[in-house]
């Protein structure tokens, strides 16, 4: 019995002795004289496994990305560029748009693009093939039609002016529809048929999805830089979950490219020679929102105590070690359009102040952890968060710190980790069953509040508010905002919401969502779309 | 002649228990006295919390002010070790307890459970026993969801066949010895034979053992801590601490290597110490 121990001991201390040795070292690079070269098979790390290609999740969008074109993509300053869609236009009364489609493309089973097809996808959409374009067009779409074969118009309820941007997005790649009516759903998830640069090959579940190359690929994005097929046969799309063993395998030469780069790791990978990109996601930051319908932050000063009794800032750029930024603004992050400085510097660190609020809420007992009491009441609050997939290793760390510092204010906080199956099956959903929520959501544009803040009904309540903040002022004023043609103005109304949601201390900011790669030096024309920062392999080659 | 030469006098024995221990103990003793006093009165090792962030020292090597340096929040891991010892214990402890408590009813029943239970009893810990203790923690966190109870059942309970086996034999030796057939003999009652002499005899060796699984115990709890699956985080269990170091292992050796030693250090005193205990316990029986 003993000598079990003491192998898995002996066991433990070589890896640790192999991990140092790990350490750091310049990369390879490659040979001089070599050229970028057609061919070969990029190895991928990627972060989280996904249950289908295409769906409503980001990390379906960047694989549905690899495999399927949207109608619209978005160029390094956000402005909307063609893709399937060759030009759009507006009816004067904004409720109707008109998309004329790029002639001759070919999904890869081999039928062709039509306004009929993409009119169905939009509806597939909304009849629940994808919850995320659902939020976004709900309560704005009304149908989709085919004008001729390649002149689709979209009617909507209510003026949408920023509808081309939001169809960038990675969950609006267009399939086939033959595909779509004939084949399972199953088959539809594993591979769905796309007319984009790479065609699923296999997916082995828990290990990797391999893409082959598309080889009568037409129909590239306007931003992208070359046309024709991609210039790699293959990409190994692998799951490595553990941001030191991506890093690794970066290191060792396994992946040529991975994704989410430890903040810890960030710096060295850049000063030993790998190409490192990162986006700041649009939309929603990582960010507390506070549960105002049950428990204690119904009270607006017990919110507004919690924010004042964080030094989110120091906190941040400690643990994401200067890569991480800090977000203030809990609404929106700063590389969205309409962002509110003003929001996001709504609650500085000042204990003075978040201890006079909970005071003057009635909070002012101590039990003998330090912990407020009120009528023999702890003020003990529950932050579920998703562990490893929406929060990684440094954004726990990071919640680890507020719990710690909220404590100084005599907050407890429990924290509780939840695995991502348990998470996305609803736990910890209700009122009744957290206090703070965390969590990101990514978009293009500030329209990303009205799926955030719409305010729910008994036949319809809103999941994704997350504070269950029913506000119809609020609601009504973001949905004005999503209605406003001009961009000037449109921003000026993000820009009150925000700080309506800062001033009720609704939901405060912690860090803004990092897309980050890091790609070896033998692997060039790497980039990253811009709707929400995830790896483009069209243009990639080998430099060899 | 020479079996009779063989054969240890009373005196030599006495000799031999009062013989000098070997160092080895001496050093387990001290350590495992260590851990019982970080685990009862960690304030008097360390009056710090082991919690505070001090945002302007993180990760900070080992050195004077942090002994064993700080992590990615500059918290002390001197300080977070020593508070660790309580759960890490309380887990170990725990675990062995509900472990060998199982054993002891399995075992037993197994040995003398005639022919409609022992079967039945025999069965069960075969399927136990055919899957590997992890898994079977993995599966019972799976069930009850993760905390430092769970961790304990949940190790106590993949860990037990193996013990349910040796105190089966055991008790399946004692049966069949010959004070037993004297009891028979002499007529007193089964329930008495049981309480009086089978199982004294059956679970001597187990006190050894239970020394020997507190530590095994605590190597596999950290190894659900370090899957994310025991104590939550910011526990400064010992497992917890060694996940929580992971991602910094090729920058900061210190927050991986040194939970990782402690843990070392625990299971060869505990082992240690059991052992001695098993020859002592061996020794005073022969």
């Amino acid at each position: 019995m003993p000598a079990r121990p003491r192998r898995t001991l002996l066991a433990a201390a070589a890896a640790l002795a192999l991990a140092g040795c790990a350490g750091t070292s310049a990369a390879e690079q490659p040979p001089p004289g070599a050229g970028p070269v057609t061919g070969g098979t990029i190895v991928y790390g990627h972060q989280q496994e996904p249950a289908c290609v295409f769906g409503g999740w980001i990390e379906q969008a960047y694989l549905s990305t690899q495999v399927l074109d949207a109608l619209t993509s978005l160029d390094e300053d956000g402005r909307v560029v063609p893709w399937l869609a060759r030009s759009w236009e507006q009816s004067p009364d904004g409720l109707s748009w008109t998309f004329h489609l790029r002639e001759g493309v070919r999904f890869t089973d081999g039928t062709a693009l039509t306004a009929a097809v993409v009119a169905h996808n939009i509806e597939h959409w909304v009849e629940g093939g994808n919850s995320t374009a659902k939020v976004w067009l709900d309560g704005y779409y009304d149908s989709a039609t085919a004008v001729d074969d390649l002149t689709l118009r979209i009617h909507l309820g209510k003026p949408y002016p920023r509808l081309a941007e939001n169809l960038a997005q990675g969950y609006s790649g267009i399939q086939s529809q033959q595909a779509l009516q004939t084949r399972t759903a199953e088959e539809n998830c594993e591979a769905p048929i796309g007319s984009g640069a790479f065609v699923v090959d296999h997916w082995d579940r828990g290990e990797e999805i391999v893409l082959r190359r598309n080889e009568d690929y037409t129909s590239p994005p306007a931003n992208a830089r070359h046309t024709g097929p991609a210039y790699v046969e293959r990409i190994r799309w692998r799951f490595v979950p553990d941001g030191t063993t991506r890093v690794a395998s970066l290191r060792a030469g396994e992946t040529d490219a991975i994704y989410d780069v430890p903040a810890v790791d960030y710096a060295d990978l850049g000063r030993d020679g790998y190409t490192e990109l990162k986006h700041v996601t649009a939309g929603r930051p990582q960010q507390l929102s506070f549960n105002t319908q049950r428990g204690p932050f119904t009270d607006e000063r017990v919110r507004k105590a919690f924010a004042a009794g964080l030094d989110r800032r120091a906190l941040v750029e400690t643990i994401g070690r200067g890569v991480i930024p800090y977000e203030g603004n809990g609404a929106v992050s700063r590389s969205t359009p309409g962002y509110s400085r003003e929001a996001a510097e709504a609650h500085s660190f000042d204990l003075d102040t978040a201890n006079r609020l909970l005071d003057e809420a009635g909070w002012t007992g101590r039990d003998e952890d330090g912990t407020r009491t009120r009528g023999g009441e702890r003020l003990s609050v529950l932050l579920p968060y998703n562990s490893g997939t929406i929060i990684n290793a440094d954004g726990a760390s990071i919640l680890q710190g507020v719990q710690q510092q909220a404590k100084a204010t005599g907050f407890d906080v429990r924290l509780v980790p939840v695995p991502p199956s348990g998470f996305f099956a609803g736990e910890y959903s209700r009122p009744d069953e957290r206090d703070i929520a965390v969590g990101y959501w990514t978009s293009v544009t500030a329209g990303i509040l009205w799926v955030n803040w719409r305010p729910g009904t008994e036949d319809w309540p809103n999941g994704n508010n997350a504070a269950f903040y029913d506000d119809p002022a609020l609601g009504e004023l973001i949905d004005r905002a999503n209605q406003t043609a001009d961009p000037a103005a449109q921003e000026a109304l993000y820009r009150q919401a925000q700080e309506l949601i800062a001033d009720r201390a609704l939901s405060i900011g912690l860090f803004d969502r990092l897309s980050t790669l890091a790609v070896s030096p033998s692997l060039q024309g790497v980039w990253q779309e811009n709707a929400q920062g995830g790896p483009v392999f069209y243009d990639a080659r080998f430099v060899r | 002649m020479t079996t009779l030469l063989l054969e240890p006098a009373p005196e030599a024995r006495a000799v031999r228990t009062r013989r000098p221990r070997p160092w080895g103990v001496w050093l387990a003793g001290l350590a495992a006295l260590g851990f019982g006093v970080a685990a009862a009165a960690p304030g008097l090792l360390d009056t710090t919390d082991p919690l505070a962030l001090h945002l302007d020292r993180a990760l900070q090597a080992p050195g004077p002010g942090h002994w064993f340096g700080t992590d990615e929040a500059g918290r002390d891991l001197f300080s977070r070790v020593v508070h660790g010892a309580r759960p890490s214990l309380a887990i170990g402890v725990g675990a062995s307890l509900v472990s060998l408590s199982l054993a002891v009813v399995l075992g037993t029943l197994a040995a003398l459970g005639g022919r409609v239970v022992a079967p039945v009893v025999d069965r069960v810990v075969e399927v136990l026993f055919s899957f590997p203790s992890l898994l079977l923690a993995l599966l019972l966190v799976a069930l009850l969801g993760p905390s430092a109870a769970t961790a304990a059942v949940a190790v106590g309970v993949g860990t037990a066949p193996g013990y349910a086996r040796m105190v089966r034999a055991q008790v399946l030796s004692a049966r069949g010895s010959a004070y037993v057939e004297a009891a028979v003999a002499l007529g007193h009652s089964p329930g008495r034979i049981l309480r009086r002499h089978v199982l004294p005899n059956a679970l001597r060796p187990l006190v050894a053992v239970m020394a020997l699984s507190i530590g095994q115990s605590i190597v596999w709890a950290s190894s659900l801590s370090f899957l994310g699956l025991g104590v939550a985080p910011p526990s400064s269990e010992w497992g917890a601490l060694l996940e929580a170091g992971r991602p910094y292992v090729a920058h900061a050796w210190w927050l991986t290597v040194v939970p990782g030693l402690v843990v070392v250090v625990l299971a060869l005193a505990t082992t240690t110490l059991g052992k001695h205990l098993q020859a002592v316990l061996e020794r005073s029986a022969s």
